[in-house]
């Protein structure tokens, strides 16, 4: 598993992934972004050679990479992961909270 | 997923163009959902007409416009009841009578929110679902309204309508035992909060429907204008903020004055998305470990410790490092009456530009008993499970 700042990439196996998945939708700069700072404009960007970012068609925040080439997670404060192919689920990192719990954004 | 055949190709480029046109939809209605810009009141103003004209009635006799949503709610109890209200309310009557709108001389008439606003909703996603399918119109509301929505509806327009609902509750609750007559103006404005149109807020779900033609009057007035209120005789349309502050989730944060702020002076303090009191905020930058500590109330003694600092409040109440291993440290400090506050302290992974690394700090529950384990926390995983080969 990698970790990017507040993203968690963990490899599952592709039998993992759930079915029906669709992929998710991108930026206007047609980007795949994990995760989006909105103050900073920031972003967890994946790039590559045949690879996808899924989610399921009603849960848009639950992400999926699928990486059938290579992968490569670039972000603004962070240095890249090189991401060999395989499948992977996406975990956003959050902190506790007292009766809650919240995301965290880098 | 990739594509084999050359139609499949085709198909995939044309996917693709209409993913970036969707997610340019997307950003320019959530732009919309955020401006600080003053209103558009020609351009608002004929949007009502529009929206009143596909809902098919004639247009309202009055289109009347106040400084914030609070205005609004309050403006249109004042309306409905007749009632002129106290002095804090002076300056949404007097800009009513300016326009020649004194309570209690003019008809408002029912509420036509149900056909201005929710029917041709329902219409254009009816449209929609029918043209795109269920999972297609699925996959075109995530690539355009998921954003939109969490950002304006979620951060913003609900923590607005519950501030000014509290607001409007403390007032009656204030008033308890008073006349009937007195409670009157408060209870009628809580139900015209219900009534409320979202305007710019309503940039929200407009970013699934665009222009469609259902929609196109509620269009037009959320790309002019801030929260509206439409009945048979009269409309009252309100300004959008002058500022609006948030941190990196979108919630609203600001530690200088208000997160939200309208033109006639109406503001939202928060922090990190909750909404505090203006004189909890005027406190925030003179706070104490003693000050924090002596807080009673357990959300506001939160805001002021992420206001303080943790990594301050840890620093100068003496707390006391429990365990480091390779993930970072954790660190415990009890809060009387309440549960102790751990936290982890993690060193970011890349340096920062002048090479050193930054650290930071994350609560985890109290049952935390290592650094790795709180950092496995999270991420939701176990202390075991968590084992990254690479941080960055």
């Amino acid at each position: 598993m990698f970790r990017q700042g507040d993203v968690l990439v963990v490899p599952i196996a592709r039998e993992e992934l759930p079915e029906g998945l669709m992929d998710a939708p991108r930026d206007r700069r047609n980007r795949m972004v994990l995760a989006l700072g909105e103050a900073t404009g920031h972003a967890h960007v994946l790039t590559g050679e045949r690879a996808s970012m899924l989610c399921p068609p009603d849960e848009p925040g639950r992400l999926y990479l699928l990486i059938e080439g290579y992968g490569r997670l670039a972000h603004e404060e962070h240095g890249p992961i090189a991401l060999a192919p395989g499948a992977y689920k996406v975990v956003r990192q959050r902190e506790y909270f007292p009766g809650a719990i919240r995301p965290v954004a880098d | 997923m990739s594509e084999q055949t050359t139609s499949g190709t085709a198909s995939a480029a044309r996917r693709h163009d209409d993913d970036i046109r969707l997610a340019e939809q997307g950003e320019r209605w959530l732009a919309t959902g955020l401006s600080c810009e003053p209103a558009d009141r020609a351009g608002a103003e004929a949007g009502v007409r529009i929206a009143y004209a596909l809902a098919g009635l004639p247009a309202p006799r009055h289109i009347l416009w106040l400084g914030s949503p609070a205005a609004g709610a309050l403006g249109v109890a004042m309306l409905r009841t007749g009632q002129r209200g106290g002095r804090r309310d002076e300056h949404i009557r007097q800009a009513l009578e300016a326009q020649g709108a004194r309570p209690g001389e003019l008809e408002l008439g029912r509420s036509v929110r149900p056909k201005v606003r929710t029917r041709p909703w329902a219409q254009a996603r009816a449209a929609l679902t029918a043209k795109l399918g269920g999972t297609g119109f699925a996959r075109h509301w995530a690539a355009t309204a998921r954003r939109p929505w969490q950002q304006l509806t979620d951060q913003l327009a609900t923590p607005l309508r519950t501030r000014i609902d509290a607001d409007l509750a403390g007032r009656l609750s204030a008033r308890a035992g008073q006349t009937d007559q007195v409670a009157e103006l408060p209870q009628a404005a809580r139900e015209a909060l219900l009534d409320a149109i979202g305007g710019q807020h309503d940039a929200a779900w407009l970013a699934a429907f665009d222009s469609h033609p259902d929609v196109d009057g509620l269009a037009r007035v959320a790309g002019s204008a801030g929260w509206w209120w439409a009945f048979e005789h009269v409309a009252v349309l309100t300004e959008r903020p002058v500022a609006v502050h948030r941190d990196n989730l979108g919630r609203l944060h600001h530690g200088d004055g208000p997160a939200l702020f309208y033109p006639d002076g109406f503001g939202l303090h928060a922090w990190s998305g909750m909404p505090i009191t203006a004189e909890v905020a005027a406190e925030l930058p003179h706070l104490t470990v003693e000050r924090i500590r002596g807080e009673g109330n357990a959300e506001m003694r939160r805001v002021m410790l992420e206001h303080f600092g943790f990594d301050r409040y840890l620093r100068e109440s003496g707390a006391s490092k429990t365990q480091s291993d390779e993930c970072g440290t954790l660190w415990r400090v009890t809060l009387p009456g309440d549960e102790p506050l751990v936290m982890v302290e993690v060193l970011n992974s890349s340096p920062e530009p002048d090479g050193t690394f930054r650290t930071y700090f994350l609560r985890v529950p109290p049952t935390i008993r290592t650094a790795r384990a709180g950092v496995a926390w999270t991420f939701d995983l176990t202390e075991e499970e968590y084992v990254p080969l690479q941080q960055t």
